[in-house]
């Protein structure tokens, strides 16, 4: 069978020992950093991809890859044992999670957290090696007018999904797009918004407007936000990891419900992670027969949560791998990296380097494994990273900044980029606006434009191509009706609640 | 003047868009337009900022309709001292060819003053230890080619 085939020369790929180790170091970072409160997954990626240029691309992606799905492990640590969310999705799980540790059950709850993000994390696995192939079989038959609808597609459910005002973050995406733009226009030769900075015809640094907007920003941010003064808060003490046979019972349903919840969230576009275990939450509340047990330590309320998270982390390298577009902020972030490698995204990343797909696959079901010893039985070392304040930690992550972007033209011009851009975003979030739509616009706005030229070009004019040809009119339909969907009061008002229930 | 406004959020944001589209859509008549069907250099960027123009008003005039928190009063010191050690580190590793190490202390101490608790101690002390992890990690580890002081 070919699937086993496949597999096989993904776990050839994957058991190197080169990517063994690369793959181990993004899951003890990702790890790291998930449990850390203040720097988060899509920071650190920023950070590392100036040293995956010196790297082949596949430890390279297979690194980032283990920071993004290590990060949804270790946030649970923090939730649990702090009741702080060291990474965005694991706010879910403070809410019981927190409550499970003051009355002694830490042990459990982090057990049960790591073992339903380890069953999710194989679940999506597998399903990427089942359904990645047709999918690229599928999109082998997209034009440029395919494509440019997919990414308009792919741009508008991604900020349909999140929260905050729809119409900003489309703003942002333009704004992204446009940003994307600044550089030697490919087909005229013409220096386009470069002013006459002559490191400015190469484009805008993508490393500096990710390393600004989602690190010095989010640094400005942290620090002025009043933080309550952390040494204050008790870290509940881990007695024994073992989970009771009522607890693992009881933890079934909502595993399994929230694999499957996270599994179509991170296929589609949006904060996958984080809507993924709002979602589970909700669910196995309105499901429980006691449901007043929700908020006072209910186990299915950490159980299900976490499985959603990691699987949503998962498969939301579903469309990137097979389609080649991004669906968030850290696939944005992916989609920069294998570009620096000089991989082009899309379907043919499959037929022409199959050792880098399946290996990314094979090494992902490795990384879940390696992050279940890691959470578990290290749960101490982590217990005392989360000791270090963040006066401490801060400093030195601007430091880390600083020089991977030097690093990417051995110019300080970059550093002035995103030191700009961090400003930039700054303003941009205090005014309500967020930052990540705009960073899916910047990668995503030269590719659009060729497309757009392509489909026209092909059409010799006519715009209604993107409307008579039967894919392209299908997904603008679907971004038509997920707008008019948003647009109506009662989606509105649920939004709303998904809005509050998400708190700050 | 602020009793109109009800969410001064969209009202800064609504400008800063506005103001945005219409500098790519005014900078994009400078390059050839081309015809739908060969699309020049400013086609696109035009339609994007006319666009984005169009949003930043609706965003501009919703911030007479909608009443919404206003922003958080800047922490000027953060902004200040983060940014700053940032632009240090710059220029320290650029046109001043200081080295590595001078400008990770700069960068280290100047950023930690940002921040509410800092203390001198701390502040040193880490600078120090991480002027010698980045180096031991970025120079000898990775090869980077820095220069380390500014006699090296």
């Amino acid at each position: 069978m070919e699937l086993f085939n496949n597999l096989l020369l993904g776990f050839q790929v994957a058991l190197s020992f080169q990517n063994l180790l690369y793959c181990f170091l993004g899951c003890f970072l990702g790890t790291l950093i998930g449990v850390l409160p203040g720097i988060g997954p899509v920071a650190t990626i920023a950070m590392l991809l100036p040293i995956t240029f010196n790297l082949p691309p596949t430890p390279a992606l297979i690194m980032l890859a283990g920071i993004y799905y290590g990060a949804s492990y270790g946030g649970s640590t923090t939730a649990i044992l702090v009741n702080l969310p060291g990474e965005s999705s694991s706010v879910v799980t403070c809410i019981d999670g927190y409550q499970m540790g003051r009355q002694g059950r830490a042990g459990p709850a982090l057990a049960i957290a790591a073992l339903g993000s380890f069953f999710a994390g194989c679940v999506g696995t597998v399903l990427i090696a089942l359904f990645g192939p047709p999918l690229a079989e599928l999109a082998f038959e997209f034009g440029a007018a395919e494509y440019f609808s997919m990414m308009v597609l792919g741009l508008v459910s991604a900020v349909v999904l999140a929260h905050g005002s729809l119409i900003k973050a489309i703003a942002m995406i333009i704004l992204g797009l446009l940003f994307g733009l600044v550089g030697t226009d490919v087909n005229s030769g013409i220096a386009r918004y470069s002013f006459g900075i002559s490191e400015l015809s190469d484009g805008i640094g993508f490393v500096s407007v990710a390393m600004g907007m989602f690190g010095f920003a989010e640094i400005i941010s942290n620090l002025e936000a009043k933080q309550a003064d952390r040494d204050q808060a008790k870290i509940s003490e881990v007695k024994t990891l073992m989970p009771t046979w009522h607890d693992i019972k009881v933890s079934i349903g909502p595993i399994m419900r929230g694999t499957a919840i996270g599994t179509i969230f991170g296929i589609l576009p949006g904060s996958h992670t984080v809507i993924a275990a709002f979602s589970s939450y909700t669910l196995e509340k309105k499901l429980s027969k006691t449901p007043e047990r929700f908020g006072k330590g209910a186990i299915e309320g950490v159980a299900g949560p976490e499985s959603a998270n990691n699987a949503a982390a998962q498969t939301c390298f579903i469309p990137l791998l097979t389609l080649g577009i991004p669906t968030g902020a850290v696939m944005a972030l992916m989609v920069g990296a294998m570009t620096i490698q000089g991989i082009a995204p899309g379907p043919q990343v499959m037929t022409q380097k199959p050792d880098l797909f399946w290996g990314m696959i094979a090494s992902m079901w490795l990384g879940n494994a390696m992050l279940v010893v890691l959470n578990l039985p290290l749960i101490g070392i982590w217990v005392q990273f989360l000791k270090i304040p963040y006066r401490l930690l801060f400093p030195g992550i601007c430091l880390f900044i600083a020089i991977g972007a030097y690093s990417v033209n051995n110019s300080p011009m970059e550093i002035y980029m995103a030191a700009l851009f961090g400003l930039f975003g700054y303003w941009a979030v205090k005014w309500g606006c967020e930052p990540a739509p705009l960073l899916l616009g910047f990668v995503l706005g030269p590719l659009m434009e060729e497309n757009l030229r392509r489909a026209m070009l092909i059409s010799r004019g006519d715009p209604s191509v993107f409307v008579t040809r039967p894919i392209s009119a299908g997904m603008l339909v679907v971004t038509a009706l997920l707008l008019l969907v948003i647009i109506a009061p009662q989606v509105r008002r649920k939004r709303e609640e998904v809005l509050v229930e998400e708190g700050p | 003047m602020s009793s109109k406004i009800k969410s001064q959020k969209d009202f800064n944001a609504g400008l800063m868009f506005i103001a945005f589209g219409a500098v790519f859509a005014f900078v994009a008549r400078n390059y050839p337009m081309g015809t739908a069907v060969r699309m020049g250099p400013a086609y696109f960027p035009t339609i994007l900022g006319w666009l984005l123009m169009g949003l930043g008003l609706i965003v501009f005039l919703q911030s007479f309709a909608t009443k919404d928190e206003p922003p958080k009063s800047m922490d000027a010191r953060a902004v200040w001292w983060i940014l700053g050690s940032v632009l240090a580190f710059a220029l320290l590793v650029g046109p001043l060819e200081a080295g590595l190490v001078p400008a990770s202390v700069v960068i280290v101490m100047m950023s930690a003053y940002g921040g509410r608790e800092f203390r001198w101690r701390d502040a040193i002390t880490s600078a120090v230890i991480l002027s010698v992890a980045c180096v031991a990690i970025f120079y000898y580890g990775l090869g980077l080619p820095f220069r380390l002081f500014p006699w090296s």
